[in-house]
């Protein structure tokens, strides 16, 4: 990445100017083991991480897809933000979700499929493939993973736990801010550490509705217990996130609190450079949480699939373009739809160039994470659920090797889930529901 | 009730809301969206080739020299303050008493007087928005952009030189746009009422000002939002008949006194003796001048009673006074107006009273999106 | 890949995967959980009635779902994930901490401690005992009160301060299930051995929040009490009191926010630059708006359901008049909050009833411009339960050309381009017409009569009766019996958290009766109040459990 210092340090200033942040310092070598992957007092395995990264309304027609597989491609010029990353990014290609009967209810099924692994006639949509990650690896952190949608739309995200399904969004990054960095975090490099003895009265209170839970489920039918089930799961995790608060955390050394960004009340927005303004300042929250190791798994959205951001001063969405642009006869492309994809793509970049410069021992924070960035269609203007481009980031804690171009000609999408899934530790040898299922892993991107 | 000539029968709504007005004629109401004092800033040099004034650190370092520091100490007070305009507070309160009133120390601006004329540069260039108002001193006299027409504006001579006023339209002079922001939410509008056989034609009209009762709704812009229902204020201290005719397409009246109360610290009031007008119909809104001789120390007075809104208050006393060019004082000589042109907006509005008399209407196309584009 | 095709290839699919989970998951229907999330309304009106008002409640609720047209009906299958948790948790934390302020004291507590410095285990049981019996929706058990008088105590004692224990476990109160869910128990039925039946606090519960979108109050849960509401008679003096009381504005409120989908409003924006009127506070305002003119109609004046779609009456405030393009009178003191003033249409113009309104035109349009696509789908699917199709996947917009094509000025001209194609042209039929008829409301809400310079054509058909513009389309709305088996279909639906079956007689009955009461939405309430349908146990939680 060295080429591309100059550029990285040029966006890490314009992102986290004014604030105190210590991107980029090596973790003190004396706290790390000889190969520099774990820490040295405790033996515990510096921790990997996880992202999902969703823009709305794929890259257009085919002509995305690279002409050779493998290293060494040529960038198409849709992914030309990319190009600084392109060591550190593989590209699937090619894959397709098999309906298997179903309508394709557009703008969902495809997701549905490449994130759950299931295509349903309903809308249901659980365990998608960032929560089964975070059932593995987010479970010892204050936040079992963060969501965020930037465009302001709670249920925009894709997130979903596999018994209580999609998780809210935060849209505020001031709001997101707070739920981190305020009051309630423990900075791991403090040198002393209390207990907050109004954390250890709140869990004792808390206990209060688990005492009262075998009567409860005793009143009810199996429907209702599960659902209570599930209730008493998530509440399970609001205490381990007050456990995780009453212990001493490891030191990071590239831990730090993230500037505080406005107030904000974490409106609608419909102007593209709005979001992506916002887009930024997620992405910085994201980066510092990480690197404090408050959560293991970070998910952004740009915006709901049925795109309503704008240029401003334009009254057409991005969504409707998509149908009602025709295609340069010269260029070949929808002009506006490409320069939408562009802002995304750009801001893609941003996100992988945040994360790639913080350093923990020999690796950056990115080589320790995947970063799984997909759509909602493969061609938007034909509502195509079939060759979708698909990207990771990172080296998955040395998982998964990276700089490739893979394509996978009418192969199920579900195949990439599965291969991060196994990347990132996922105990799993089958994954997805009919056509969808696969069983063997992209062996070609795994180490 | 969309546009509609309002007849001349009054017609009753279910809603309780009545339209009125005289026969066969047209009402359009406006509600004023903005109002400043008419610059003409956008040639700077042309208008003050000295630019003496400057800003206000420089006029911090003259009132510094004025109370006794020197060039130098005055500089670095000015250097080592807080965002450079935040002096220490002695240095402060030293030179806002430095006004001497039966040997006491006493505000300089309620004793403007006390202090000595700062020379402010004036105005020497050749343009300025305006009316003729029949001023005798013709080096006195600039010609108007639009009209080319030799005109009155000794306001602008006197304070077109300070930096607060380099704005062009939308912007307004800095203190004003200060306070307008401030008040605009809360002190009631100025509804105009212009009423004649057919305004889409040139012909007589009837003008008429008044104050509402609820101040100006704004918008997601931040402007004064169109279409919005006022009622108007009947208090006779801010009615005003104008009478006025439409020529190609510009409105201008026959002169006469305009007066419309105001709030601080805004235009207290707005009082212009032989008020002339030159209005234009931009799409649904009005745009225009209003120009006429004005009380000086009124004027002023928006200014040194608020002395930290941004301008050389006591430069602008003085200037002021000096180029005041209209109503000796008997005693004194000393001229108490000053020939002065505003810029004026205004956007549709419904005025009714407060009976429910629906008197004005927004025109065609008011404020409607009548035909929109898809884009 | 053509249709045929695909055809058969999904046929082959299905044979191959036919022993595996596809086969599984349809052989066993899933059981029909009864209890249900309670909306972030319900949360709002239950804290303002059982602490008052004044009580701050800031901070997002986990999203609703929609599930057979009604978010409550999804409230079902809700679940609290972990982040809602989190955001419930907050919720209760900020309202528990208001609630023990020392201005509040007085009124929410029956007694005082004898010292504020510590646990004072009488008192706090007053307290907990009574707030909780509403909050919990009937009395706390010896067992949940016990222990939480115990740990009141503990943190009282541990912080000095005893309304710091109350405050802690209030705010577990407000984060238990018994309080998020609305839980429906079941009980041996004792006119008919060997049923089972709901208890009647479940009963009790889903009146209140049928009726007032709100917990029961005391005469409700003394009725529940006594057993009072398991007969007939007890059911019909309750339900009688309860829709006589002001409370159930509040119960017609929260019905039609979630039928009309007005959940839309939290992610309504419109581009300032061509809808600078439609600042945030017309959306407030604007929703407002036809809740007043649903309660003034169906409350206030208990007219016929089908005359909402062409009353010309409605509420404005000067914000929406101007939106709306006509002169209002608000005598309000400048710098007041804006009133709402009672406003009637003249004749002949061209708004009328609740489709006309900016929380219909407006709510169902993109942030720039109108879709009368989305128009009519809203209108099919919130007011007439009609489902429109999605639209099927691989459709080749190319022939839709940009709205600068000179040929192409209007929607309407725009969407009959689209429409050609034949696999687009059946669901365009069914949303189009109506959408076109409301073309002259641009997406802000704005009257128009022209897009890019060309007229609109606001002409169109509804079962065989032609219509023009959006008046004409309001008539041929109310008249269409869709829109009251409507209504009362998804009346019963919020009420027992699942659609009626058509063809059951006593379902039969509720729609007669509400159709001899001249469409008298109060009148369908009690109906469905009174049905022991509501209260029916469906067949599908036969595991479900009395309670010993």
């Amino acid at each position: 990445m060295k080429q591309h210092s100059f550029h990285r340090r040029k966006i890490l200033r314009g992102m986290l100017a004014g604030s105190a942040v210590s991107v980029g310092l090596p973790i003190l070598d004396g706290m790390l083991n000889n190969s520099g992957d774990a820490f040295a007092a405790t033996g515990k395995p510096l921790p990997p991480r996880f992202a999902t990264w969703f823009w709305p309304l794929g890259l257009g027609e085919s002509d995305w897809v690279p002409k050779t597989a493998g290293a060494n491609y040529e960038l198409p010029p849709q992914l030309a933000s990319l190009k600084p990353y392109q060591k550190k990014l593989n590209l699937f290609s090619g894959g397709q979700v098999f309906l298997d009967g179903q309508a394709n209810d557009t703008h969902f099924t495809g997701v549905q499929g490449l994130m759950t692994g299931k295509v349903s006639k309903t809308r249901e949509y659980y365990g998608s493939v960032d929560a089964l990650v975070g059932d593995v690896i987010g479970t010892g952190t204050r936040f079992r993973s963060l969501q965020v949608c930037c465009s302001g739309e709670v249920r925009a995200g894709w997130s979903a736990h596999p018994q209580s399904g999609l998780l809210p969004a935060e849209v505020s990054p001031h709001a997101l801010y707070t739920r981190i960095f305020g009051p309630e975090f423990k900075d791991p490099n403090a040198a002393t550490f209390t207990p907050d003895p109004e954390v250890i009265l709140r869990r004792s209170v808390l206990s209060g509705i688990t005492e009262d839970r075998q009567k409860l489920m005793q009143e009810v039918g199996a429907a209702d217990k599960a659902k209570l089930d599930n209730y008493f799961t998530s509440l399970r995790s609001l205490e381990q996130k007050l456990e995780v608060q009453l212990q001493k955390p490891d030191p990071l050394a590239s831990c730090s609190k993230s500037a505080e960004p406005k107030q904000d009340d974490g409106h609608i927005l419909t102007i593209a450079e709005d979001a992506m303004a916002r887009h930024d300042l997620f992405a910085q929250l994201f980066v510092h949480a990480l690197a404090c190791d408050q959560t293991r798994v970070v998910n952004l959205a740009i915006s709901n699939a049925f795109c309503g951001l704008r240029k401003a001063g334009d009254a057409t969405s991005h969504h409707t373009y998509t149908h009602e642009e025709p295609i340069d006869p010269k260029l070949g492309y929808q002009v506006t739809c490409a320069w939408f994809q562009d802002k995304y793509m750009k801001a893609l970049g941003d996100f992988i160039n945040v994360l790639d410069s913080v350093r923990e021992g020999d690796k950056s924070l990115l080589d320790r994470m995947v970063v799984f960035a997909f759509t909602d269609h493969g061609a938007p203007r034909l509502h195509s659920v079939r060759n979708y481009p698909l990207m990771t980031f990172g080296g998955g804690n040395g998982r998964m090797k990276t700089g490739l171009h893979v394509p996978r000609p009418g192969d199920a999408l579900t195949r990439v889930g599965f291969t991060v899934q196994q990347a990132m530790g996922v105990p799993v040898s089958s994954w997805g529901v009919g056509s969808n299922k696969v069983n063997s892993a992209i062996s070609e991107v795994l180490t | 009730m969309r546009y509609q000539k309002l007849a001349a029968a009054a017609l009753t709504l279910t809603a309780g809301v009545t339209f009125a007005t005289q026969a066969s004629a047209e009402t359009r109401g406006y509600v004023i969206s903005w109002f400043a004092t008419a610059t003409n800033a956008a040639d700077f040099k042309a208008n003050c080739p000295e630019d003496r004034n400057k800003g206000r650190i420089e006029w911090t370092i003259r009132d510094l020299i004025a109370v006794g520091y020197t060039k130098e100490q005055a500089t670095e007070i000015v250097a080592t303050a807080v965002d450079s305009v935040t002096l220490p507070p002695e240095i402060q309160n030293k030179m806002d008493t430095r006004a001497v009133v039966a040997g006491k120390p006493a505000s300089v601006y309620n004793y403007p007087e006390a202090v000595a004329d700062p020379n402010i540069e004036t105005v020497t260039g050749k343009y300025a928005y305006g009316f003729d108002l029949g001023g005798a001193n013709r080096a006195n006299k600039f010609e108007d952009p639009d009209t080319h027409q030799l005109i009155d504006n000794q306001l602008w001579r006197a304070v077109g030189c300070t930096e607060s006023f380099r704005a062009v339209p939308p912007v307004m002079p800095y203190p004003e746009e200060l306070a307008w922001n401030t008040m605009v939410d809360s002190a009631p509008g100025w509804a105009i009422q212009i009423t004649g056989n057919d305004l889409s034609k040139d012909g007589k009209v009837t003008i008429t000002l008044n104050r509402t009762t609820q101040h100006p709704e704004r918008d997601s812009n931040g402007a004064v939002m169109t279409n919005v229902s006022y009622i108007i204020d009947d208090s006779p201290r801010s009615h005003n008949v104008l009478q006025g005719e439409i020529k190609n397409g510009v409105l201008s009246i026959t002169p006469a006194f305009v007066r419309l109360q105001g709030e601080m610290p805004y235009y207290s009031e707005i009082a212009i003796r032989d008020t002339q007008m030159r209005i234009k119909f931009e799409g649904e809104n009005l745009v225009g001048y209003w120009g006429g001789y004005i009380n000086w120390i009124d004027y002023v007075y928006m200014y040194t009673a608020r002395p930290a809104n941004g301008s050389d208050s006591i430069g602008l006393y003085h200037a002021l006074k000096k180029m005041a060019d209209a109503k000796p004082d008997p005693k004194t000589g000393q001229n108490q107006e000053i020939s002065a042109t505003f810029r004026m907006e205004a956007v549709p509005a419904y005025l009714t009273k407060l009976d429910g008399t629906v008197v004005a209407a927004p025109g065609p196309g008011g404020g409607r999106a009548i035909n929109t584009s898809a884009r | 890949m053509t249709h045929r095709f695909g055809f058969l290839w999904r046929t082959i699919l299905l044979a191959t995967a036919f022993s595996s989970t596809v086969y599984a998951a349809e052989s066993a229907a899933p059981e029909i959980p009864l209890s249900l999330r309670i909306s972030p309304q319900e949360y709002h009106k239950t804290i303002a009635d059982v602490f008052g008002s004044d009580i701050v409640i800031t901070g997002r609720f986990e999203p609703e779902k929609r599930e057979e047209g009604l978010m409550a009906v999804g409230a079902r299958s809700a679940n609290i994930s972990a982040d809602g948790i989190e955001l419930y948790d907050n919720l209760a934390r900020g309202i528990a901490a208001q609630v023990v302020e020392p201005q509040r004291r007085k009124t929410l507590f029956k007694c005082a401690p004898r010292d504020v410095a510590t646990r004072d285990d009488a008192c706090t049981r007053s307290f907990l005992a009574s707030a909780g019996r509403f909050l919990f929706r009937r009395p706390l058990t010896e067992q949940e009160l016990t222990a939480r008088v115990r740990r009141a105590g503990d943190v009282a004692e541990k912080k000095g301060d005893f309304y710091a224990g109350i405050s802690a476990v209030l705010s577990e109160m407000l984060l238990a299930p018994q309080f998020l869910y609305r839980i429906r128990k079941v009980e041996p039925d004792t006119a008919n051995p060997g049923q089972n039946r709901l208890d009647s606090y479940s009963r009790a519960s889903m009146l209140s929040s049928y009726l007032w979108g709100s917990a029961p109050d005391d005469k409700l849960l003394k009725a529940a009490e006594s057993g009072e509401l398991l007969t007939a008679e007890g059911l019909w003096l309750q339900v009688d009191r309860m829709l006589s009381s002001p409370n159930v504005e509040g119960g017609v409120r929260a019905f039609f926010s979630d039928m009309f989908g007005f959940d839309e409003f939290e992610t309504l924006s419109k581009d300032a630059t061509f809808f600078p009127r439609f600042t945030p506070k017309v959306v407030e305002q604007a929703r407002e708006q036809t809740l007043r003119t649903i309660v003034e109609h169906v409350v206030g004046e208990r007219r016929d359901y089908r005359d909402l779609f062409t009353t010309p009456n409605t509420y404005l405030t000067r914000p929406l008049a101007a939106i709306y393009n006509v002169p209002i009178v608000d005598k309000a003191d400048n710098a007041q909050p804006d009133r709402w003033i009672r406003y009637t249409y003249p004749e002949n113009d061209p708004r009328a009833g609740i489709l006309s309104q900016i929380s219909f035109v407006a709510l169902h349009s993109p942030a720039g411009r109108t879709s009368p696509t989305l128009r009519g789908k809203a209108l099919r699917e919130y007011i007439m339960c009609q489902a429109v199709p999605a639209p099927p996947g691989n459709v080749d917009f190319k022939l839709v050309q940009d709205s600068s094509n000179p040929n192409l000025r209007t929607a309407r001209d725009r969407l009959s381009a689209h429409a050609t194609e034949a696999m687009c042209t059946g669901c365009h039929k069914i949303t189009d017409p109506m959408g076109l008829a409301l073309e002259t409301f641009d997406s802000g809400g704005g009257y128009r009569t022209s897009e890019n310079d060309a007229p609109i054509n606001t002409t169109g058909e509804h079962r065989g009766i032609k219509f023009d513009g959006p008046v004409g389309l309001a008539k041929v709305v109310r008249d269409d019996p869709a829109i009251t088996t409507c209504v009362a279909k998804r009346s019963f639906a919020f009420a027992a958290g699942r659609s009626p079956t058509a063809n059951d007689p006593a379902w039969q009955q509720i729609e007669k009766q509400f159709k001899d009461s001249g469409y008298n939405v109060i009148e369908l309430m009690r109906r469905v109040a009174t049905s022991e349908m509501i209260y029916a146990i469906p067949a599908q939680t036969a595991s479900a459990q009395p309670v010993k």
